[in-house]
């Protein structure tokens, strides 16, 4: 199991991770209006925006994971 | 049977079946309380809470407007499985805060928190009711959004028997009874039903248009020699329009109403994070799929010349129903689906108001049993003023539905994600700086300049509202705090 601080240093580095995939999502880098190559079937601006959601998602699933929520209080009537 | 006969069996089929479980939830209720009601008593399960907040988020936006979209604006639409995985990572920010709160006060709507968070500062009530009526505002565009595109989808099901104007009527009527009847377990099972519906009937047309377009290899040649521009890398202003709406939409969907009434409705904190850790991955096999489809109509539909962007999708499934018997059946379920993820927003819209209505808008103190009376009736009310709208206003876009009612949204974000996280945010610049930022994002679309270099006006309004959160906050610390007697 876990150390609480351990999950939660990974859990940040995880939300780093995620921020920089969606800003190498986006082609700003790429000369605008150049035409582009077809990755397995896509333009390779957009397959490389598609894997970089991809590994967004993997992160994210592991992310919320290792989020703690305090469960105290839980089922409480109001 | 033909096409359309098939259509309206199925339409009529489908209703019963959500009226059937609307009764069942009805005799699952265990008391009156709002809490019961409009959280179905906090209980819901991982599976539950999944395909709730999976069918809620999802609607009519997302299978009418998302297409559209694609085929309007080509490849950089890919954005959208950008923008709504970032609701996921966002919620990052929210979940883990303030649920524990949350269950601890027993909050049933999202003022209940800015209530206890503000409860002591001069200002905090004043702030709770802006949030309760921007919020109120906002759903009742998404709530007329969602006619709008059960009407649409009403009218093509059946092939023009069940008229767009019968359309809207018969399902708002049947959201209606079963949500009186079974408040958020109706509108959760409902949801459960619907989103497999959903799901099933969107890869079913995706694999028959990548089939019929040769692969998608060919299918990107083909939209390449018909739009060349749709596949070329978007320009510097598209690329900043694809942050913005990332920021846009990731901001303002975490303070949806109805998702935060589903944080509060799950059963434990770890039902919340299993189920949103499934959740992130919906992007990918929805947002993607319905864009892929939506770019699919680009070379099919090249002769037609301008086609109404909502209209892609009901006009490619009837291509696909025309393919063969088989096909009439897949189109059918697809129809379905499309009108199943459109009326699990609707109803979530409809609780929502319902219960924001009753607990934040009517402070006079009441009974249990009387706040859940009048949150069914004002339900009732907006569903019939936003149903009439429905019938005379069919000409606006839902994308610029969904644009509008995310940029007044997004300026309550700093009384949630803000408030949670710095506790030395103050009632009155809050209050302050939502005004301000609404008045920005209002006045962007009412002067006809949705954007500024890209940067969508509601964006814009937030920066602005931020800053002046923070400037006053530090201001107001420095400033004596009165004693409560």
């Amino acid at each position: 199991m876990m150390q609480p601080r351990t999950r939660a240093r990974l859990r940040g580095l995880l939300l780093v991770l995620i921020a920089l995939l969606y800003v190498a999502s986006i082609p700003w880098y790429r000369e605008a209006g150049s035409s582009s190559e077809i990755w397995w079937g896509l333009p390779d601006w957009v397959t490389w925006a598609v894997l970089c959601y991809l590994a967004a998602a993997v992160c994210n699933a592991a992310a919320w994971l290792l989020t703690d929520m305090p469960e105290e209080g839980d089922g409480e009537p109001r | 049977m033909s096409f359309d006969q098939l259509g309206v069996v199925a339409l009529l089929l489908y209703l019963l079946i959500l009226v059937g479980i609307a009764e069942v939830a009805r005799r699952a209720r265990r008391e009156t309380s709002p809490a019961d009601h409009f959280l179905a008593g906090r209980e819901l399960g991982v599976l539950v809470v999944f395909l709730t907040l999976y069918a809620t988020a999802y609607s009519g936006n997302s299978l009418l407007g998302y297409p559209g979209e694609a085929y309007r604006r080509g490849f950089s639409w890919v954005m959208a499985t950008g923008f709504m995985m970032s609701i996921i990572v966002i919620f990052h920010a929210l979940v883990p805060k303030l649920r524990p709160v949350a269950v601890r006060h027993g909050f049933v709507t999202p003022g209940d928190w800015v209530r206890h968070r503000f409860g002591g500062d001069r200002g905090g009530a004043a702030l709770a009711l802006a949030v309760a009526l921007l919020m109120t505002v906002a759903l009742a565009n998404f709530l007329f959004a969602q006619l709008k595109a059960m009407g649409v989808m009403a009218e093509q099901v059946t092939g023009g028997l069940v008229p767009y104007e019968l359309g809207v009527l018969l399902l708002a009527a049947t959201i209606l009874v079963y949500e009186t009847l079974g408040g958020m377990r109706a509108v959760a099972w409902t949801d459960t039903a619907q989103s497999l519906l959903m799901l099933v009937g969107l890869v079913s047309l995706l694999v028959w248009l990548l089939g019929d377009s040769g692969g998608l290899s060919e299918m990107t040649r083909s939209i390449a020699r018909e739009r060349p521009e749709a596949v070329r890398v978007p320009s510097a202003l598209e690329s900043a329009n694809w942050l913005s709406s990332i920021l846009l939409m990731g901001l303002a969907s975490v303070v949806y109403p109805q998702a935060i009434q589903r944080v509060y409705a799950a059963r434990s904190g770890q039902v919340l994070r299993r189920a949103f850790a499934i959740m992130t991955f919906m992007p990918l096999t929805t947002t993607l799929v319905v864009t892929l489809i939506g770019l699919a109509a680009i070379p099919r539909f090249a002769g037609l010349g301008d086609v109404d962007a909502d209209r892609v999708m009901p006009l490619l499934l009837g291509a696909w129903a025309e393919s063969g018997p088989v096909f009439t059946v897949a189109a059918v379920v697809v129809f379905m689906g499309a009108l199943a993820a459109i009326m699990s927003t609707a109803d979530s819209v409809l609780l929502s108001l319902g219960s924001i209505a009753a607990e934040d808008l009517a402070r006079r103190p009441r009974s249990a049993a009387e706040t859940t009376r009048l949150g069914k009736r004002v339900a009732a009310g907006v569903m019939v003023a936003m149903a009439a709208v429905a019938l005379v206003a069919r000409e606006i876009t839902l994308w610029g539905l969904i644009e509008l009612k995310m940029e007044l949204l997004i300026q309550c974000v700093p009384a949630f994600l803000l408030a949670l996280h710095w506790p030395g945010m103050r009632a009155r610049p809050a209050l302050a700086g939502l005004l301000v930022g609404t008045t920005i994002a209002v006045s962007g679309v009412a002067l006809g300049v949705p954007r500024l270099a890209g940067i969508h006006t509601g964006v814009v309004g937030l920066g602005v509202n931020l800053l002046m959160v923070v400037l006053g906050s530090f201001w107001e610390a420095r400033l004596p705090r009165p004693t409560r007697e």
